[in-house]
Protein backbone atom coordinates (compact mmCIF):
# COMPACT_ATOMS: atom_id res chain seq x y z
CA UNK A 1 0.00 0.00 0.00
CA UNK A 2 1.43 3.35 -0.96
CA UNK A 3 1.89 6.15 1.49
CA UNK A 4 -0.85 8.10 -0.27
CA UNK A 5 -3.23 5.19 0.09
CA UNK A 6 -2.45 4.87 3.80
CA UNK A 7 -2.95 8.57 4.25
CA UNK A 8 -6.30 8.46 2.53
CA UNK A 9 -7.35 5.45 4.59
CA UNK A 10 -6.44 7.31 7.76
CA UNK A 11 -8.20 10.42 6.63
CA UNK A 12 -11.35 8.45 5.91
CA UNK A 13 -11.38 6.57 9.19
CA UNK A 14 -10.62 9.48 11.51
CA UNK A 15 -13.41 10.67 13.83
CA UNK A 16 -13.11 14.19 12.54
CA UNK A 17 -15.03 15.36 9.50
CA UNK A 18 -12.60 16.35 6.77
CA UNK A 19 -13.34 17.76 3.34
CA UNK A 20 -11.43 19.63 0.70
CA UNK A 21 -12.93 22.84 -0.57
CA UNK A 22 -12.22 24.41 -3.89
CA UNK A 23 -12.09 28.07 -3.05
CA UNK A 24 -13.13 29.43 -6.46
CA UNK A 25 -16.49 27.69 -6.35
CA UNK A 26 -16.67 26.85 -2.65
CA UNK A 27 -17.56 23.32 -3.65
CA UNK A 28 -16.40 20.17 -1.92
CA UNK A 29 -13.91 18.00 -3.73
CA UNK A 30 -13.37 15.31 -1.16
CA UNK A 31 -15.11 14.28 2.01
CA UNK A 32 -14.11 11.57 4.44
CA UNK A 33 -16.46 8.99 5.96
CA UNK A 34 -17.17 10.96 9.08
CA UNK A 35 -17.99 14.05 7.06
CA UNK A 36 -20.34 12.03 4.87
CA UNK A 37 -21.97 10.47 7.90
CA UNK A 38 -22.73 13.89 9.31
CA UNK A 39 -23.60 15.86 6.26
CA UNK A 40 -24.60 13.15 3.80
CA UNK A 41 -23.30 12.44 0.36
CA UNK A 42 -25.50 15.05 -1.23
CA UNK A 43 -24.63 15.93 -4.77
CA UNK A 44 -20.91 15.89 -5.40
CA UNK A 45 -21.05 19.53 -6.33
CA UNK A 46 -22.92 20.81 -3.33
CA UNK A 47 -20.85 23.50 -1.73
CA UNK A 48 -20.08 25.00 1.63
CA UNK A 49 -22.99 27.42 1.36
CA UNK A 50 -25.54 24.62 0.94
CA UNK A 51 -24.11 22.50 3.74
CA UNK A 52 -23.78 25.32 6.22
CA UNK A 53 -26.58 27.75 5.51
CA UNK A 54 -25.84 29.57 8.76
CA UNK A 55 -22.43 30.69 7.55
CA UNK A 56 -22.00 34.08 5.96
CA UNK A 57 -20.20 33.18 2.75
CA UNK A 58 -18.87 36.71 2.34
CA UNK A 59 -17.00 36.26 5.64
CA UNK A 60 -15.61 32.93 4.49
CA UNK A 61 -14.43 34.34 1.19
CA UNK A 62 -12.94 37.38 2.85
CA UNK A 63 -11.07 35.25 5.35
CA UNK A 64 -9.73 32.98 2.63
CA UNK A 65 -8.66 35.90 0.47
CA UNK A 66 -6.92 37.96 3.11
CA UNK A 67 -5.72 35.16 5.34
CA UNK A 68 -5.51 31.43 5.50
CA UNK A 69 -7.90 30.44 8.23
CA UNK A 70 -11.61 30.64 9.00
CA UNK A 71 -13.30 29.17 12.07
CA UNK A 72 -16.92 28.94 13.16
CA UNK A 73 -19.38 26.82 15.07
CA UNK A 74 -22.52 25.44 13.58
CA UNK A 75 -25.38 23.19 14.61
CA UNK A 76 -27.48 20.82 12.59
CA UNK A 77 -29.87 17.97 13.17
CA UNK A 78 -28.71 14.41 12.70
CA UNK A 79 -31.68 12.13 13.18
CA UNK A 80 -33.21 13.77 16.24
CA UNK A 81 -29.97 14.82 17.81
CA UNK A 82 -28.72 18.36 17.53
CA UNK A 83 -25.09 18.17 16.54
CA UNK A 84 -22.72 21.01 17.09
CA UNK A 85 -19.45 21.12 15.22
CA UNK A 86 -16.52 23.48 15.34
CA UNK A 87 -15.45 23.91 11.76
CA UNK A 88 -12.18 25.23 10.55
CA UNK A 89 -11.17 26.07 7.02
CA UNK A 90 -7.44 26.16 6.38
CA UNK A 91 -6.04 27.26 3.10
CA UNK A 92 -3.54 24.75 1.76
CA UNK A 93 -0.38 26.77 1.75
CA UNK A 94 1.55 25.51 -1.20
CA UNK A 95 -1.42 25.11 -3.40
CA UNK A 96 -1.95 27.30 -6.34
CA UNK A 97 -5.33 25.93 -7.24
CA UNK A 98 -6.90 27.54 -4.20
CA UNK A 99 -7.84 24.52 -2.10
CA UNK A 100 -8.72 24.66 1.57
CA UNK A 101 -9.03 21.87 4.09
CA UNK A 102 -12.31 21.90 5.97
CA UNK A 103 -12.06 20.20 9.37
CA UNK A 104 -15.15 19.63 11.52
CA UNK A 105 -14.75 18.62 15.14
CA UNK A 106 -17.75 17.20 16.90
CA UNK A 107 -18.28 19.33 20.00
CA UNK A 108 -21.83 18.16 20.65
CA UNK A 109 -20.88 16.44 23.88
CA UNK A 110 -19.07 19.50 25.11
CA UNK A 111 -22.11 21.64 24.37
CA UNK A 112 -24.36 19.15 26.12
CA UNK A 113 -22.10 19.09 29.13
CA UNK A 114 -22.05 22.88 29.17
CA UNK A 115 -25.84 22.95 29.22
CA UNK A 116 -25.84 20.39 31.96
CA UNK A 117 -23.34 22.28 34.08
CA UNK A 118 -25.36 25.47 33.57
CA UNK A 119 -28.49 23.72 34.66
CA UNK A 120 -26.80 22.18 37.63
CA UNK A 121 -25.05 25.33 38.77
CA UNK A 122 -28.33 27.19 38.59
CA UNK A 123 -29.84 24.56 40.83
CA UNK A 124 -26.95 24.78 43.25
CA UNK A 125 -27.06 28.55 43.26
CA UNK A 126 -30.73 28.54 44.04
CA UNK A 127 -30.19 26.08 46.86
CA UNK A 128 -27.29 28.09 48.22
CA UNK A 129 -29.51 31.13 48.17
CA UNK A 130 -32.20 29.29 50.10
CA UNK A 131 -29.73 28.03 52.65
CA UNK A 132 -28.40 31.54 53.09
CA UNK A 133 -31.89 32.86 53.67
CA UNK A 134 -32.59 30.17 56.23
CA UNK A 135 -29.31 30.92 57.94
CA UNK A 136 -30.23 34.56 58.17
CA UNK A 137 -33.53 33.61 59.72
CA UNK A 138 -31.82 31.44 62.30
CA UNK A 139 -29.38 34.26 63.00
CA UNK A 140 -32.23 36.68 63.46
CA UNK A 141 -33.89 34.33 65.92
CA UNK A 142 -30.68 33.83 67.86
CA UNK A 143 -30.07 37.58 67.94
CA UNK A 144 -33.44 37.89 69.62
CA UNK A 145 -32.18 35.62 72.35
CA UNK A 146 -28.72 37.06 72.90
CA UNK A 147 -26.68 40.16 72.16
CA UNK A 148 -24.70 40.16 68.93
CA UNK A 149 -21.34 39.91 70.68
CA UNK A 150 -22.52 36.84 72.57
CA UNK A 151 -23.89 35.40 69.34
CA UNK A 152 -20.57 35.94 67.56
CA UNK A 153 -18.77 34.24 70.40
CA UNK A 154 -21.24 31.38 70.31
CA UNK A 155 -20.81 30.98 66.56
CA UNK A 156 -17.01 30.91 66.79
CA UNK A 157 -16.47 28.85 69.91
CA UNK A 158 -19.76 27.03 70.40
CA UNK A 159 -20.05 28.43 73.92
CA UNK A 160 -20.37 31.82 75.52
CA UNK A 161 -18.12 32.42 78.48
CA UNK A 162 -19.85 34.20 81.36
CA UNK A 163 -18.73 37.77 81.49
CA UNK A 164 -18.74 40.18 84.37
CA UNK A 165 -20.02 43.66 83.63
CA UNK A 166 -18.76 45.84 86.44
CA UNK A 167 -20.99 48.81 86.09
CA UNK A 168 -24.44 48.48 84.66
CA UNK A 169 -27.97 49.48 85.58
CA UNK A 170 -30.92 47.18 85.89
CA UNK A 171 -34.61 47.89 85.48
CA UNK A 172 -37.21 45.41 86.64
CA UNK A 173 -40.91 45.90 86.30
CA UNK A 174 -44.01 43.98 87.30
CA UNK A 175 -47.72 44.66 87.51
CA UNK A 176 -49.30 45.05 90.90
CA UNK A 177 -52.70 43.60 90.18
CA UNK A 178 -51.71 40.95 87.70
CA UNK A 179 -53.70 38.20 89.45
CA UNK A 180 -56.93 40.18 89.24
CA UNK A 181 -56.29 41.06 85.59
CA UNK A 182 -55.67 37.40 84.88
CA UNK A 183 -58.88 36.39 86.58
CA UNK A 184 -60.98 39.04 84.89
CA UNK A 185 -59.78 38.65 81.30
CA UNK A 186 -59.51 36.10 78.60
CA UNK A 187 -55.94 34.69 78.35
CA UNK A 188 -55.79 35.73 74.69
CA UNK A 189 -56.54 39.32 75.71
CA UNK A 190 -53.79 39.24 78.33
CA UNK A 191 -51.26 37.91 75.87
CA UNK A 192 -52.13 40.50 73.28
CA UNK A 193 -52.08 43.31 75.87
CA UNK A 194 -48.71 42.22 77.24
CA UNK A 195 -47.36 41.84 73.74
CA UNK A 196 -48.44 45.37 73.00
CA UNK A 197 -47.00 46.79 76.23
CA UNK A 198 -43.71 44.89 76.11
CA UNK A 199 -43.21 45.85 72.50
CA UNK A 200 -43.62 49.49 73.44
CA UNK A 201 -41.24 49.04 76.37
CA UNK A 202 -38.70 47.51 74.00
CA UNK A 203 -39.01 50.47 71.70
CA UNK A 204 -38.69 53.00 74.51
CA UNK A 205 -35.76 51.10 76.04
CA UNK A 206 -34.04 50.98 72.70
CA UNK A 207 -34.34 54.73 72.44
CA UNK A 208 -32.57 55.21 75.78
CA UNK A 209 -29.91 52.55 75.45
CA UNK A 210 -31.33 49.78 77.54
CA UNK A 211 -32.05 46.34 76.29
CA UNK A 212 -34.63 43.86 77.46
CA UNK A 213 -33.11 40.69 78.86
CA UNK A 214 -36.33 38.76 79.30
CA UNK A 215 -39.94 38.87 80.23
CA UNK A 216 -41.61 36.30 82.37
CA UNK A 217 -45.33 36.60 82.76
CA UNK A 218 -45.95 39.99 84.26
CA UNK A 219 -42.32 40.86 84.83
CA UNK A 220 -40.13 42.75 82.45
CA UNK A 221 -36.41 42.97 82.94
CA UNK A 222 -33.99 45.22 81.07
CA UNK A 223 -30.40 46.37 81.48
CA UNK A 224 -28.22 49.16 80.28
CA UNK A 225 -24.50 48.51 79.81
CA UNK A 226 -24.67 44.88 78.70
CA UNK A 227 -22.88 43.74 76.64
CA UNK A 228 -21.54 47.06 75.38
CA UNK A 229 -20.68 49.61 78.05
CA UNK A 230 -23.00 52.61 78.33
CA UNK A 231 -21.49 55.66 80.02
CA UNK A 232 -24.70 56.96 81.54
CA UNK A 233 -26.41 53.61 82.15
CA UNK A 234 -28.17 54.90 85.27
CA UNK A 235 -29.73 57.73 83.32
CA UNK A 236 -30.72 55.25 80.63
CA UNK A 237 -32.80 53.10 82.92
CA UNK A 238 -34.20 56.09 84.82
CA UNK A 239 -35.29 57.71 81.56
CA UNK A 240 -36.79 54.47 80.33
CA UNK A 241 -38.57 53.88 83.66
CA UNK A 242 -40.14 57.32 83.59
CA UNK A 243 -41.29 56.81 79.98
CA UNK A 244 -42.68 53.34 80.74
CA UNK A 245 -44.89 54.93 83.38
CA UNK A 246 -45.94 57.77 81.09
CA UNK A 247 -46.80 55.25 78.43
CA UNK A 248 -48.89 53.18 80.84
CA UNK A 249 -50.72 56.21 82.22
CA UNK A 250 -51.63 57.30 78.70
CA UNK A 251 -52.59 53.81 77.72
CA UNK A 252 -54.79 53.28 80.77
CA UNK A 253 -56.78 56.38 79.87
CA UNK A 254 -58.10 54.76 76.72
CA UNK A 255 -57.91 51.01 77.30
CA UNK A 256 -60.38 48.85 79.22
CA UNK A 257 -57.66 46.87 80.99
CA UNK A 258 -55.70 49.09 83.37
CA UNK A 259 -52.13 48.14 84.01
CA UNK A 260 -50.32 49.38 87.13
CA UNK A 261 -46.63 48.75 87.16
CA UNK A 262 -43.95 48.97 89.78
CA UNK A 263 -40.39 49.51 88.74
CA UNK A 264 -37.21 48.85 90.66
CA UNK A 265 -33.90 50.34 89.56
CA UNK A 266 -30.44 49.46 90.77
CA UNK A 267 -26.84 49.71 89.61
CA UNK A 268 -23.81 47.51 90.15
CA UNK A 269 -22.06 44.49 88.68
CA UNK A 270 -23.83 41.69 86.86
CA UNK A 271 -22.83 38.53 85.05
CA UNK A 272 -24.04 37.96 81.52
CA UNK A 273 -24.02 34.53 79.94
CA UNK A 274 -25.84 32.08 77.78
CA UNK A 275 -27.62 29.58 79.96
CA UNK A 276 -28.62 26.14 78.79
CA UNK A 277 -27.33 23.75 76.19
CA UNK A 278 -30.37 22.62 74.24
CA UNK A 279 -32.57 25.56 75.09
CA UNK A 280 -30.27 28.45 75.49
CA UNK A 281 -31.09 31.89 76.60
CA UNK A 282 -28.91 34.83 77.33
CA UNK A 283 -29.37 35.79 80.96
CA UNK A 284 -28.03 38.40 83.28
CA UNK A 285 -27.72 37.94 87.02
CA UNK A 286 -25.84 39.39 89.94
CA UNK A 287 -26.10 41.86 92.80
CA UNK A 288 -27.59 44.64 90.69
CA UNK A 289 -30.39 42.36 89.49
CA UNK A 290 -31.17 41.20 93.01
CA UNK A 291 -31.15 44.78 94.29
CA UNK A 292 -33.50 45.97 91.57
CA UNK A 293 -35.95 43.14 92.23
CA UNK A 294 -35.82 43.75 95.95
CA UNK A 295 -36.39 47.46 95.46
CA UNK A 296 -39.32 46.86 93.17
CA UNK A 297 -41.01 44.75 95.81
CA UNK A 298 -40.84 47.65 98.25
CA UNK A 299 -42.66 50.18 96.16
CA UNK A 300 -46.26 50.79 95.23
CA UNK A 301 -48.30 50.84 92.02
CA UNK A 302 -47.16 53.28 89.34
CA UNK A 303 -44.04 54.14 91.31
CA UNK A 304 -40.43 53.95 90.26
CA UNK A 305 -38.15 53.02 93.14
CA UNK A 306 -34.43 53.55 92.94
CA UNK A 307 -32.04 51.48 95.01
CA UNK A 308 -29.29 53.31 96.85
CA UNK A 309 -26.77 51.92 94.42
CA UNK A 310 -28.16 53.92 91.53
CA UNK A 311 -29.22 57.08 93.36
CA UNK A 312 -25.76 58.62 93.35
CA UNK A 313 -25.38 58.07 89.61
CA UNK A 314 -28.41 60.09 88.60
CA UNK A 315 -28.18 63.79 87.92
CA UNK A 316 -30.44 66.49 89.33
CA UNK A 317 -33.16 66.08 86.74
CA UNK A 318 -34.59 63.19 88.67
CA UNK A 319 -35.87 64.10 92.10
CA UNK A 320 -35.42 61.31 94.58
CA UNK A 321 -37.31 61.21 97.82
CA UNK A 322 -36.68 58.65 100.52
CA UNK A 323 -39.60 56.30 100.73
CA UNK A 324 -40.94 54.56 103.79
CA UNK A 325 -40.22 50.91 103.21
CA UNK A 326 -43.41 48.96 102.60
CA UNK A 327 -43.69 45.64 104.33
CA UNK A 328 -39.96 45.28 104.67
CA UNK A 329 -39.32 42.47 107.03
CA UNK A 330 -35.62 42.39 106.43
CA UNK A 331 -33.43 43.44 109.27
CA UNK A 332 -31.67 45.96 107.07
CA UNK A 333 -34.09 47.25 104.49
CA UNK A 334 -32.36 48.74 101.48
CA UNK A 335 -32.45 52.44 100.89
CA UNK A 336 -35.37 53.04 98.58
CA UNK A 337 -35.91 56.37 96.94
CA UNK A 338 -38.93 57.25 94.95
CA UNK A 339 -38.01 58.64 91.59
CA UNK A 340 -40.38 61.23 90.21
CA UNK A 341 -41.00 61.91 86.57
CA UNK A 342 -39.19 65.21 85.93
CA UNK A 343 -42.04 66.32 83.62
CA UNK A 344 -44.67 65.68 86.28
CA UNK A 345 -42.55 67.29 88.98
CA UNK A 346 -42.12 70.39 86.83
CA UNK A 347 -45.88 70.54 86.18
CA UNK A 348 -46.57 70.36 89.92
CA UNK A 349 -43.97 72.99 90.71
CA UNK A 350 -45.40 75.38 88.12
CA UNK A 351 -48.87 75.23 89.60
CA UNK B 1 -29.62 12.24 57.99
CA UNK B 2 -29.59 9.26 55.59
CA UNK B 3 -27.35 9.47 52.60
CA UNK B 4 -29.30 10.15 49.44
CA UNK B 5 -28.83 8.04 46.33
CA UNK B 6 -27.43 11.18 44.77
CA UNK B 7 -24.62 11.22 47.33
CA UNK B 8 -24.23 7.44 47.36
CA UNK B 9 -23.45 7.25 43.66
CA UNK B 10 -21.01 10.11 43.54
CA UNK B 11 -23.13 13.22 43.14
CA UNK B 12 -23.14 15.33 40.05
CA UNK B 13 -20.22 13.64 38.31
CA UNK B 14 -22.11 10.35 38.14
CA UNK B 15 -25.54 11.81 37.67
CA UNK B 16 -24.35 13.85 34.70
CA UNK B 17 -23.12 10.67 33.02
CA UNK B 18 -26.33 8.85 33.80
CA UNK B 19 -28.34 11.72 32.39
CA UNK B 20 -26.34 11.94 29.16
CA UNK B 21 -26.54 8.19 28.70
CA UNK B 22 -30.25 8.11 29.36
CA UNK B 23 -30.76 10.96 26.98
CA UNK B 24 -28.78 9.13 24.28
CA UNK B 25 -30.99 6.10 24.74
CA UNK B 26 -34.16 8.14 24.65
CA UNK B 27 -33.18 9.84 21.42
CA UNK B 28 -32.10 6.63 19.75
CA UNK B 29 -35.21 4.72 20.73
CA UNK B 30 -37.67 4.22 17.93
CA UNK B 31 -40.73 4.28 20.16
CA UNK B 32 -40.08 7.26 22.35
CA UNK B 33 -37.39 9.00 20.35
CA UNK B 34 -39.98 10.82 18.23
CA UNK B 35 -41.19 12.67 21.33
CA UNK B 36 -37.89 14.47 21.25
CA UNK B 37 -37.91 15.33 17.57
CA UNK B 38 -38.55 19.01 18.01
CA UNK B 39 -37.31 19.45 21.50
CA UNK B 40 -35.07 22.31 22.49
CA UNK B 41 -31.81 20.63 23.40
CA UNK B 42 -30.59 22.74 26.32
CA UNK B 43 -34.08 22.56 27.76
CA UNK B 44 -34.14 18.79 27.53
CA UNK B 45 -30.77 18.50 29.22
CA UNK B 46 -31.80 20.95 31.89
CA UNK B 47 -34.93 18.91 32.46
CA UNK B 48 -33.11 15.59 32.60
CA UNK B 49 -30.38 16.86 34.91
CA UNK B 50 -32.86 18.24 37.37
CA UNK B 51 -35.19 15.31 37.14
CA UNK B 52 -32.64 12.57 37.67
CA UNK B 53 -30.93 14.58 40.44
CA UNK B 54 -34.30 15.13 42.05
CA UNK B 55 -35.31 11.48 41.90
CA UNK B 56 -32.02 10.54 43.53
CA UNK B 57 -32.47 13.08 46.30
CA UNK B 58 -30.05 15.63 44.87
CA UNK B 59 -30.24 19.41 44.93
CA UNK B 60 -33.21 19.98 42.67
CA UNK B 61 -36.85 20.48 43.21
CA UNK B 62 -39.52 19.45 40.84
CA UNK B 63 -43.18 19.88 41.40
CA UNK B 64 -45.86 17.63 40.00
CA UNK B 65 -47.39 20.69 38.36
CA UNK B 66 -44.10 21.35 36.59
CA UNK B 67 -43.94 17.78 35.28
CA UNK B 68 -47.53 17.86 34.19
CA UNK B 69 -47.05 21.12 32.33
CA UNK B 70 -43.89 19.89 30.59
CA UNK B 71 -45.72 16.88 29.16
CA UNK B 72 -49.08 18.42 28.57
CA UNK B 73 -48.72 18.72 24.83
CA UNK B 74 -47.63 15.10 24.37
CA UNK B 75 -49.80 12.09 23.90
CA UNK B 76 -48.02 9.51 26.01
CA UNK B 77 -49.36 6.00 26.24
CA UNK B 78 -48.66 3.29 28.77
CA UNK B 79 -46.39 1.50 26.31
CA UNK B 80 -44.26 4.63 26.01
CA UNK B 81 -43.99 4.98 29.71
CA UNK B 82 -43.10 1.28 30.12
CA UNK B 83 -40.35 1.70 27.55
CA UNK B 84 -39.03 4.73 29.40
CA UNK B 85 -38.83 2.72 32.59
CA UNK B 86 -36.93 -0.02 30.76
CA UNK B 87 -34.44 2.50 29.43
CA UNK B 88 -34.00 4.04 32.87
CA UNK B 89 -33.32 0.62 34.41
CA UNK B 90 -30.92 -0.24 31.63
CA UNK B 91 -29.02 2.99 32.06
CA UNK B 92 -28.79 2.65 35.82
CA UNK B 93 -27.55 -0.93 35.44
CA UNK B 94 -24.77 0.30 33.20
CA UNK B 95 -23.67 2.54 36.02
CA UNK B 96 -23.67 -0.35 38.50
CA UNK B 97 -26.48 1.05 40.58
CA UNK B 98 -27.70 -1.57 43.08
CA UNK B 99 -30.85 -3.44 42.11
CA UNK B 100 -32.73 -2.17 45.13
CA UNK B 101 -31.82 1.41 44.27
CA UNK B 102 -32.82 0.94 40.63
CA UNK B 103 -36.14 -0.32 41.86
CA UNK B 104 -36.50 2.73 44.05
CA UNK B 105 -35.66 5.16 41.25
CA UNK B 106 -37.87 3.42 38.71
CA UNK B 107 -40.57 3.42 41.39
CA UNK B 108 -40.25 7.20 41.54
CA UNK B 109 -40.81 7.33 37.80
CA UNK B 110 -43.79 5.02 38.10
CA UNK B 111 -45.32 7.22 40.76
CA UNK B 112 -45.46 10.01 38.21
CA UNK B 113 -47.06 8.01 35.43
CA UNK B 114 -50.48 9.64 35.94
CA UNK B 115 -48.94 13.09 35.47
CA UNK B 116 -47.69 12.25 32.00
CA UNK B 117 -50.63 10.36 30.66
CA UNK B 118 -53.36 12.47 29.24
CA UNK B 119 -56.72 11.00 29.96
Amino acid sequence: MSIEAINEQLLRAIGVGVALVELDTMSLKFRNDTFTEWFGQASPDSGVAELFPELDMADVTAAMTSGTRFAAETSFKLRRRTMTVALELNRALDDEDGIAVLVCQNITRIKELESMIDSYSMMVERNTHEIKREKEQVEKLLLNMMPRSAYEEYKTFGVVAPRVFESVSVLTLDFTDFDQILAANDPAVIVSELNDIYTSFDRIGDQFGCERVRTSGDSYFAVSGVPDPVADHAESVANAAVRFMRYLRRRNESHPVKWHARIGLAAGPVIGSVVGVQKYIYDVFGPAVAAATETRALTGPMCVAAHGSIAGLLDGRFSLTPQPARGAAAAQPPTVLELADPALAAAKGGR
Amino acid sequence: MDQTLFEKYGGFSTVSRIVLRLYDKLLDDDDIGPFFDDVDLPKLIDHQTKFVSYLMGGPASFTDAHIERAHHHLIIEDAHFDRLKELVSETLEEFSVDDADIEAIVGEFEARRPLLKRS
